[in-house]
């Protein structure tokens, strides 16, 4: 039987850590692709990913329960992000490759896509890399919440603690620096049509 | 957001962008753009930027992290006195062998003193007679005592000589007890190394094929979400037509 965030949350208010340990195996991972794309360092989003279990699981007593489990871990982590960019007073620096292996590639191989499909992929996977490494820390936050986390603008508003247009605005501000980046690499064409349907993004 | 749409209002453009609009401001939206190039330009640019967007992906990292809830005191490590440890059972061994030897040792020291107690006793009479008929002690006397000091001295040390070979005998146990440690402990190191090596090599084998899982789950999720799109844009193509 899988238990829901809520009854986790209670089995571990009263004392029992497996029952966190379950939290945590079903959160660590997005709390991890969180801490990664906002501070752009494997080990360090790794770090910020164990502390925020860490400082969740010491002040769980005092958890009141009236916001989600997920969104009281992911303003953990977001502050702990921040904390983290604030010390290091600087843009992020992004782990580039610095090739690619073909030998990786193969063994990488779907059936579904071709290694050239892959190469490509990896490519454009960089080039959004650098252009997230441009934006100023909110904007990105605002665009990886959204996009990576299908956060809504009032979410999003309450995680950054600001009002619902200045969500939107940071995403359009942060799309639009996205979209010059990815048209000077020449990943996006000036004249883009027929991608106006608005799509919905799962919860990674 | 207004029944109206006015070039600019950026807010409105990512309620549509996300689709968090009701259905009137949709509407009105696509009537806008559908008069407007740049809206529409802009609209479907920001919509491709987004489509880019989901190539970014993050590494994959062990993570696995676990809470461990602290022992109860009894199991909690903490130095204890040696004289509390229990003791392993060549030791016991060893000091079981150690106190038999003593007092193997002791019992043959004593051994001789009872037969010692028992010569004054058997002297006793002598001396009383000595006493009772008051004759001098002559030499010839106090070389008999010399002499049966002498051969009870002997004896003592005849008896003696069997201690040292139980220390020997010890010696030889407690040699016979390090060289089996030693080669216990060099087993154990073996096994651990064999162990360790073993551990890596299925380790190393199990991330590779989990790796070559993954992608190729990526590649069948990532298909089925192009059909998905391809699919809806058609539909949102075709209803738009039918407008």
């Amino acid at each position: 039987m899988t238990l829901t965030d809520d009854e986790l949350v209670a089995r571990s208010m009263g004392g029992d850590a497996e029952s966190f340990n379950q939290l945590i195996l079903r959160w660590e991972r997005p709390i991890y692709a969180l801490a990664y794309r906002v501070i752009g360092r494997e080990e360090d989003a790794r770090d910020v990913c164990q502390e925020t279990f860490l400082r969740a699981f010491r002040a769980l007593p005092g958890f009141k329960r009236q916001a989600k489990f997920s969104s009281w871990i992911y303003r953990i982590a977001l502050n702990l992000c921040r904390d983290w960019i604030r010390r290091q007073r600087r843009a992020p620096v992004m782990q580039m490759p610095e090739g690619v292996d073909p030998g990786e590639l193969v063994a990488e191989q779907g059936p579904v896509e071709s290694i050239e499909d892959l190469v490509g992929r990896r490519q454009l996977s960089e080039v959004v890399e650098e252009a997230m490494a441009l934006l100023p820390e909110e904007q990105r936050t605002a665009i990886v919440l959204k996009e990576y986390h299908g956060m809504t603008f009032q979410e999003i508003a309450d995680m950054q603690g600001c009002p619902l247009s200045t969500v939107k605005t940071r995403l359009y501000q942060g799309l639009t620096v996205l979209r010059r980046h990815l048209e000077k690499n020449g990943r996006l064409s000036s004249s883009v049509e027929g991608a106006m349907t608005p799509r919905l993004v799962k919860r990674s | 957001m207004n029944e109206t749409f006015t070039c600019g209002d950026h807010g409105a453009l990512m309620s549509y962008l996300y689709d968090e609009c009701t259905p009137a401001e949709r509407r009105t939206i696509l009537a806008h753009a559908a008069i407007c190039g740049a809206c529409a330009q802009e609209l479907a640019a920001l919509g491709a930027t987004r489509e880019q967007l989901a190539a970014w992906t993050s590494p994959d990292a062990e993570l696995g992290f676990n809470i461990v809830s602290d022992a109860p005191a009894s199991n909690v490590l903490r130095p204890t006195q040696w004289w509390k440890k229990p003791m392993p059972a060549w030791a016991q061994a060893a000091a079981a062998a150690l106190i038999f030897a003593t007092g193997v040792t002791l019992g043959t020291l004593r051994g001789p003193l009872p037969s010692a107690a028992r010569a004054p006793q058997g002297s006793a009479p002598q001396a009383s007679a000595v006493a009772a008929t008051s004759a001098p002690v002559t030499r010839a006397d106090l070389a008999a005592l010399e002499q049966r000091l002498r051969a009870e001295m002997s004896q003592v040390r005849a008896t003696t000589s069997p201690a040292s070979g139980d220390a020997r005998v010890l010696e030889r146990v407690r040699a016979m007890i390090d060289d089996s440690e030693q080669r216990q402990r060099r087993e154990l190191a073996l096994r651990t190394t064999e162990m360790v090596r073993d551990f890596d090599a299925q380790r190393s084998d199990d991330l590779v094929r989990i790796e070559r899982t993954l992608g190729q789950m990526d590649g069948t999720t990532g298909a089925e979400v192009v059909q998905q799109r391809q699919m809806l844009n058609y539909l949102m193509r075709v209803s738009q037509r039918g407008q």
